[in-house]
């Protein structure tokens, strides 16, 4: 979040306002959660660690929506930096495949029933992410933010099949034998 | 010699996926070459026959008749022997004109011709049946007693006296039946008349009985019978002869008088053999595009692994050349079977008929030419289509008409959906107009033929025995006419069935959308349907202009009825033979047909 | 159950005989209510397309019963069947099915005049409904001078023309890239608010997501179903800052 606070402020300095309205913009409907305290708290720990620094426009009121936020070099050295980063999230897929294990090994529950309910809960994401989509004008460059979650939960459900596949093979050995 | 194999196992193969493709190439090519071949051979045949009586027959050079007869007259012909040219002779003789009864029934002119009971050196009539005359008994020509239906030891009445047939036989010294006579009494026209023979008194005896007309022959054998048209020139004008007016008749006039009853079958059968060879292109063209995408693929595949285009056209070809040419075969044989009947309408010639070589040249080169008209586009296609698209031959799509599109839109859905589908084969279209028009075409003629009148062999022109050229034309004519609608047929069926197999993808959504069987059947109806149209207007005058090709001044146009008729007859057949591949076609499960699009 | 636009019970297809027999569809009950989007999922060969084509009268049963508006289609005659067709139910494919022959606005009229619409009104409505779909100025083109989602648009307003009480699609999607899916959905979306039912057969979670019943189909039958929760607004902000 700070690192994409700074970057916005790389190509002119802004106001507090003006820079909650550009982040929401990038990030069409999932922007509707992000309200301005967390920017102007973001930008008052940015300014603590000196790499932005606010100047207060002249004649007003100390008031921090009037205070326009620019870069300082570090601010602009940390932006590069962010820029040229190669580092990716990781989805956390140990912990589920450990709860099935476990469920299978205690019988404490059925790994298969698990899955479905996780597919539920994944196709209740789904439907969610797909009506924003589908609200978004076709313009909107929150598109491919849209699809980038889509294609994840699709990813996701793919894996829930293969987990399927596995566990549900793994009953009928048991069962078998 | 590798190449050859290949191409010959590709086409092989290609027999064995397609057997009724290779079927329908076969029957037709073998239809078009045997009525080609039967037309063509029909002259030479004539003359062949003619040559082989006239050595059998010791037949003569030259006939010379006079109109009159008496012991002047036989002397002024006798003395044409004197000439230096002449090295042997018969005759003179008498020739009466009477009328024969035979049966009780069946009347007809006849010239009884007054011959020796041992025939002399020139003219030696050859006995087929019972044997040569005899006092009081007669022989009638072949010919004659063919189309009486008189054999040996029945009795005819000449000149109301009742004589035994002893015999049957033939001669190369007058045309063949109905032309027996050769010239009129005392030289006047003659009608359709048959020839017997009697001994020379009882001819002379018959001819007093009733004061007949009699006329007098002679027959001569020239040194140089190659000369024999040129005799009468020979002859001075202050010879005895002169006075008597003869008629000089060379066996090479009698030979080409031969022909005169084959004057119309010559064209039946040439016209008829073209119309079949044509109609076989138009069916074996359909089909062969139906393979069009196949052939293109394999095509590519052969590119694909370095055949060269000679390679690649000569494994397309070789497929349809060898079904045309075992086709064209078959039809040589089938025309050599059916030559004696079709070249010789009489029985007044003997000898084989065998069919002639230009025949045999032109029938090949017409089966040839149906295999490569046919399979040529597709060929074509396939050689010049890049490999990489080849492979992914697909069905090809239709091109915009925003002019035919705005004409059809206002028509009732089915017909919109038809013409739609026409316009998307336009060179099909066009070969299902000719199609039609070809048909109708050989009924129209089989129409006009049928309307004329004419006069029968018997008395006065009786029809009780049968004008045997009309009735030979009339055959001909509906046997070539049956043949052309046969393959019109097969080729209708062709173009229903390739049709409904290229518009499956149409027809399946359209059915997907709610249209009914009859509907679609409708559609694909009236795909064949509508280009059949102006091919059955414009087939009707065509038939008619083809008629009076070969028809005589005083021919009778059919009733208009008939015409319009058989159009609309033709149009009514068309209708019901689409209708039923279309109807087999709109059965098709609609879920499976748009699966096998999609994939 | 009042309000059930289609019903099939006890449906089976089999396709073959002996070994090679293939059970399609094998004994499936089910109802999709009045305005109800349902959507059928299952990999590739589980039955799901020729359910479809049963429930829409393109198919025979080999067993059971399909009722279309409390009309029983499963024994009709060809003919009343594709009045069925042509009058209670839209059909949409994944390869589009437009007839190539005709232009954009022809084939949507195509279903109209089948059913006896003259060609004044086919016409208007196939304008309306092309407008509709934001293709009024592709009316005179020919399907193959338009874009796979430009036909897939053409198909459905073709599906609509005669107000069916039901359409079913076909993996409607399954040829398109990720705007032109978006641009299919909103329309399937446009109609569910105007009350239209449908029944989508897919194998994409995108577009199932988007229905208000999710039934799973394997090997024949039916092995889940599912009633979709309503979306919860302003719910999309935890997929992005979880940690927050």
């Amino acid at each position: 979040m700070q690192d994409a606070v700074l970057a916005f402020l790389a190509k002119e300095p802004a106001h507090g306002y003006h820079l909650h309205t550009r982040l929401r913009r990038a990030l069409g409907p999932l922007g509707e959660s992000l309200n301005r305290g967390q920017i102007y708290v973001t930008l008052a720990r940015l300014e603590r660690a000196g790499l932005v620094v606010a100047e207060r426009a002249a004649g007003l009121p100390e008031r921090p929506e009037r205070k326009v936020y620019a870069l300082t070099p570090a601010g602009r050295e940390r932006v590069a930096a962010w820029l040229n980063e190669v580092g990716w999230p990781k989805p956390d897929l140990a912990e589920f495949h450990l709860k099935l294990t476990a469920a299978a090994a205690t019988r404490l529950a059925d790994p298969v029933a698990l899955v479905a309910a996780q597919r539920r809960e994944v196709m209740r994401r789904l439907r969610e992410v797909q009506q924003a989509a589908l609200a978004e004008p076709a313009e909107s460059g929150a598109g491919p933010l849209l699809e980038g979650i889509v294609l994840r939960l699709q990813a996701d459900l793919r894996w829930l099949d293969a987990c399927e596949r596995a566990w549900s093979g793994a009953g009928d050995a048991a069962g078998g034998g | 010699m590798g190449s050859l194999l290949l191409a010959v196992r590709l086409a092989l193969a290609n027999v064995r996926r397609h057997p009724a493709q290779a079927a329908m190439l076969l029957l037709s090519v073998t239809v078009a070459t045997a009525t080609m071949a039967l037309g063509l051979s029909l002259h030479g045949v004539s003359d062949a026959l003619y040559a082989h009586t006239r050595a059998a027959t010791a037949g003569p050079d030259v006939v010379v008749l006079s109109g009159e007869s008496g012991p002047e007259v036989s002397a002024a012909l006798a003395s044409l022997t004197d000439r230096p040219d002449v090295v042997a002779h018969h005759g003179p003789y008498r020739i009466v004109y009477a009328e024969l009864t035979a049966r009780g029934a069946v009347a007809s002119p006849v010239v009884v011709h007054g011959f020796a009971e041992r025939p002399g050196p020139v003219n030696r009539p050859l006995v087929t049946d019972g044997r040569w005359v005899r006092p009081g008994g007669t022989v009638l020509e072949r010919g004659f007693a063919d189309a009486l239906g008189v054999g040996v030891g029945d009795r005819v009445t000449i000149a109301g006296r009742s004589y035994p047939v002893v015999g049957i036989a033939v001669t190369a010294a007058t045309s063949i039946y109905p032309w027996g006579a050769q010239i009129g009494p005392y030289g006047g026209p003659s009608d359709y008349t048959g020839l017997a023979w009697m001994t020379a008194a009882d001819a002379r005896a018959l001819a007093r009985s009733r004061d007949l007309p009699v006329t007098t022959a002679i027959d001569l054998r020239l040194r140089d019978p190659a000369a024999a048209d040129t005799f009468r020139h020979t002859v001075p004008d202050d010879h005895p002869v002169r006075v008597f007016r003869p008629t000089f008749r060379s066996w090479q006039f009698t030979a080409q008088h031969d022909k005169v009853i084959l004057r119309n079958a010559q064209p039946i059968l040439v016209i008829g053999g073209w119309m079949l060879g044509f109609l076989a292109v138009t069916g074996v063209a359909t089909l062969a595009a139906g393979r069009v995408a196949e052939q293109t693929r394999r095509a590519g595949l052969l590119k694909a692994v370095g055949a060269g285009p000679g390679l690649i056209a000569a494994a397309l070809l070789t497929e349809y050349l060898a079904a045309a040419l075992a086709g064209d075969a078959l039809g040589l044989a089938l025309a050599r079977l059916a030559l004696p009947v079709v070249a010789a309408p009489t029985a007044s010639r003997i000898g084989d008929a065998e069919p002639t070589a230009g025949a045999v040249v032109a029938a090949t080169v017409l089966a040839v030419a149906v295999a490569v008209l046919a399979a040529l586009g597709p060929t074509l296609h396939a050689m010049r289509t890049a490999t990489v698209t080849a492979l992914a031959a697909s069905a090809r799509r239709p091109r915009h008409r925003p002019l035919l599109n705005a004409l059809t839109a206002p028509l009732p859905t089915p017909l919109l959906l038809g013409l739609r589908l026409a316009a998307r084969r336009p060179g099909r279209a066009v070969l299902q107009a000719c199609t039609t028009a070809t048909t109708v075409v050989a009924i129209t003629v089989l129409l006009t033929v049928h309307a004329q009148r004419e006069r029968g062999y018997g008395l006065d022109g009786s029809v009780a025995l049968p004008n045997l050229r009309g009735l030979h034309d009339r055959r001909l004519m509906l046997a070539i006419t049956v043949l052309l609608v046969a393959l019109a047929i097969v080729n209708i069926l062709t173009f229903t069935w390739t049709t409904a197999m290229e518009a499956r993808a149409t027809m399946a959504i359209a059915r997907a959308l709610g249209a009914t069987p009859g509907q679609v059947t409708t559609a694909l109806s009236a795909a064949q349907l509508l280009p059949g149209l102006p091919g059955a207007v414009l087939g009707v005058p065509l038939g008619f202009l083809v008629y009076l090709l070969f028809a005589t001044g005083n021919s009778v146009p059919p009733r208009p009825s008939w015409m319009a008729g058989a159009a609309l007859g033709t149009l009514l057949a068309t209708a019901a033979l689409t209708a039923l591949p279309a109807r087999l076609a709109a059965r098709r499960s609609v879920a499976r047909e748009l699966a096998a699009e999609a994939a | 159950m009042p309000g059930a636009v289609i019903r099939a019970r006890g449906l089976v297809k089999h396709f073959g005989r002996g070994q090679s027999l293939v059970r399609a569809v094998d004994e499936i009950d089910l109802e999709v209510a009045e305005g109800e989007t349902l959507a059928v999922m299952g990999p590739s060969g589980c039955g799901k397309s020729t359910l479809l084509h049963l429930l829409g009268g393109l198919e025979r049963p080999t067993a059971g019963e399909v009722w279309v508006a409390g009309r029983r289609i499963d024994t009709l005659s060809e003919r009343a069947l594709a009045g069925v067709r042509r009058r209670s139910v839209g059909f949409v494919f994944q390869s589009f099915h437009l007839v190539e022959e005709l232009s954009a606005a022809e084939n949507v009229e195509l279903p109209a005049l089948l059913a006896g619409c003259s060609p004044r009104e086919a016409r208007r409505r196939a304008m309306l409904l092309l407008e509709r779909v934001g293709l009024a100025g592709r009316a005179r083109h020919l399907p193959s001078r338009l874009s796979g989602g430009q036909r897939q648009r053409v198909a459905i307003a073709r599906a609509l023309v005669n107000e069916p009480l039901v359409v079913l699609a076909d993996e409607p999607t399954g040829n398109l890239d990720t705007a032109a899916t978006l641009e299919v959905l909103r329309i399937f979306a446009e109609l569910r608010a105007a009350g239209q039912t449908l029944v989508i057969v897919t194998h994409d979670e995108r577009v199932a997501a988007t229905a208000d019943r999710l039934v799973s189909m394997r090997d024949g039958m039916f092995v889940d179903d599912t009633r979709l929760a309503a979306a919860r607004p302003r719910g999309l902000g935890g997929l992005l800052w979880p940690e927050d």
